[in-house]
């Protein structure tokens, strides 16, 4: 099956995929809880998430580009 | 006039073709969601995709060699099979369109392709593993990797944000799923105008008119972008509708997840070389929204029906470029690929009528579905 399926980038896609795209939707999803939650803590843990989501797209734009 | 001219000429024009049918084809895997969601109006979703196609046709420059090496001898690519090859994957865009399913611009193309080089060159210059490998079964494995990833996704964004207030909530899906939708109209333009890039260089290295090392000239890259931006700019709003309304009802929270899940395994199988088609992640993503919140209803009678024209892509773009070359050749020269061109030309124009008589657009695109492509136009009780 292997000369069909080029298993080592598939499960490469696999893993960036659900870290990026599961994972920072995730990590956004708590920025809007950590906004909600009215206390500055709260605030502070939302900026560094959105960052985080931030950093992430910048390397996903960085990888595709430099190819 | 050179007869080569008029030829090559036309292999511009047709590509260029291409290109505009596959922005409008495509406007759907990046700009569904959002309209179907209410994040965007659908006039501003279509623009503000149309600008970014623009934008990522012109960010990576590295033209990927041609769809055809790898699939077919590069010893039996000529002009005319290059045509044909556009022909067929024009004529399943097309038709796809007039459906509203969403389908792979690429295979489309790489089955028009393949028909036209098995009918003019023989089954021995088509590489039947390089298309199992590079086609069939990422075609397969597309759709699964994103519905995963998208189920995994919505499951997290409802958990995690099941607590908070609804405002700060909607708000913040809203920005983060045009956000997500903007990446992944960015990454079409960087990858699908390439390919029309690389043919028309394929096709000026072909005639003699560039040397093979001179590179993509600028005037390739400044048409093929506007060609993709106009077609995502007119909206292929069938497919929009079929992918934002007909698939599952789309909440803001799941058009997000989709969204990234998309974005995500594009650029992943981008940067590991693994060849996924935008449109069966984009689609498969769609689904694993639909499951990730639970008890959220996918239709799998729609879904089915995608999956049926995904498997018949490949066959059905490859008869009809076999037919085009045929065509062309019994005819012969640049009179017979000005023929086919004509009649090519003439049958689109036969089926934007016959889409005119019930037509998606803005205006209708978010209605109820009623199990077709077509809203049911309202009648309008006569004022007694």
């Amino acid at each position: 099956m292997n000369a069909y399926i080029d298993l080592d980038a598939l499960w490469k896609v696999l893993v960036a995929s659900l870290l990026a795209g599961a994972g920072l939707a995730a990590v956004f999803s708590l920025s809007l809880v950590g906004l909600s939650s009215g206390h500055t803590a709260g605030r502070a843990g939302a900026a560094l998430c959105l960052l985080i989501v931030a950093a992430g797209i910048v390397l996903g734009l960085y990888v595709m580009l430099a190819k | 006039m050179d007869a080569n001219l008029v030829l090559l000429a036309i292999v511009i024009v047709t590509a260029l073709s291409f290109d505009f049918t596959n922005g409008f084809h495509d406007t759907a895997n990046a700009m569904a969601t959002s309209i179907a969601t209410g994040a965007l109006r659908p006039k501003v979703a279509v623009a503000l995709s149309a600008v970014l196609n623009f934008v990522g046709a012109f960010l990576s420059l590295k033209v990927a060699a041609t769809i055809a090496t790898g699939i077919v001898e590069t010893g039996a690519v000529t002009l005319t099979v290059v045509f044909a090859g556009l022909v067929g994957g024009l004529a399943w865009n097309l038709v796809t369109w007039y459906f509203g399913i969403p389908s792979s611009s690429s295979h489309a193309l790489i089955g028009g392709v393949v028909g036209a080089t098995l009918i003019s060159a023989g089954a021995s210059a088509v590489k039947g593993a390089e298309i199992v490998s590079h086609v069939l079964v990422p075609a397969v494995l597309a759709p699964l990797a994103a519905i995963l990833v998208a189920t995994v996704g919505t499951y997290l964004v409802y958990v995690l944000t099941r607590r908070i207030s609804g405002k700060v909530r909607d708000r913040g899906f809203k920005y983060g799923q045009i956000g997500s939708a903007s990446l992944v109209s960015l990454a079409h333009g960087t990858n699908d105008a390439q390919k029309t890039m690389g043919i028309i260089t394929l096709a000026l290295i072909a005639s003699g008119t560039i040397t093979e090392s001179a590179g993509t000239p600028l005037w390739v890259i400044v048409t093929s972008a506007t060609a993709i931006a106009l077609g995502t700019y007119l909206g292929g709003w069938r497919v929009i509708r079929t992918l934002g309304k007909g698939l599952t009802e789309i909440d803001t929270p799941q058009g997000f997840a989709a969204e990234s899940s998309s974005a995500a395994v594009i650029f992943a199988s981008s940067h590991f070389g693994f060849p996924l088609s935008t449109t069966h992640v984009c689609t498969g993503s769609v689904i694993g929204s639909g499951l990730g919140k639970r008890l959220a209803h996918v239709r799998w009678n729609v879904a089915g029906r995608m999956a049926a024209a995904w498997l018949i892509t490949l066959p059905a773009a490859a008869a009809v470029g076999a037919l085009a070359w045929a065509g062309a050749n019994l005819i012969g020269g640049a009179l017979g690929v000005a023929v086919v061109f004509i009649t090519a030309l003439l049958l689109s124009g036969g089926l934007y009528l016959a889409a005119r008589r019930q037509p998606v657009n803005a205006n209708n695109v978010n209605d109820e579905w009623t199990g077709r492509v077509a809203p049911v136009p309202t009648v309008r009780e006569p004022v007694a």
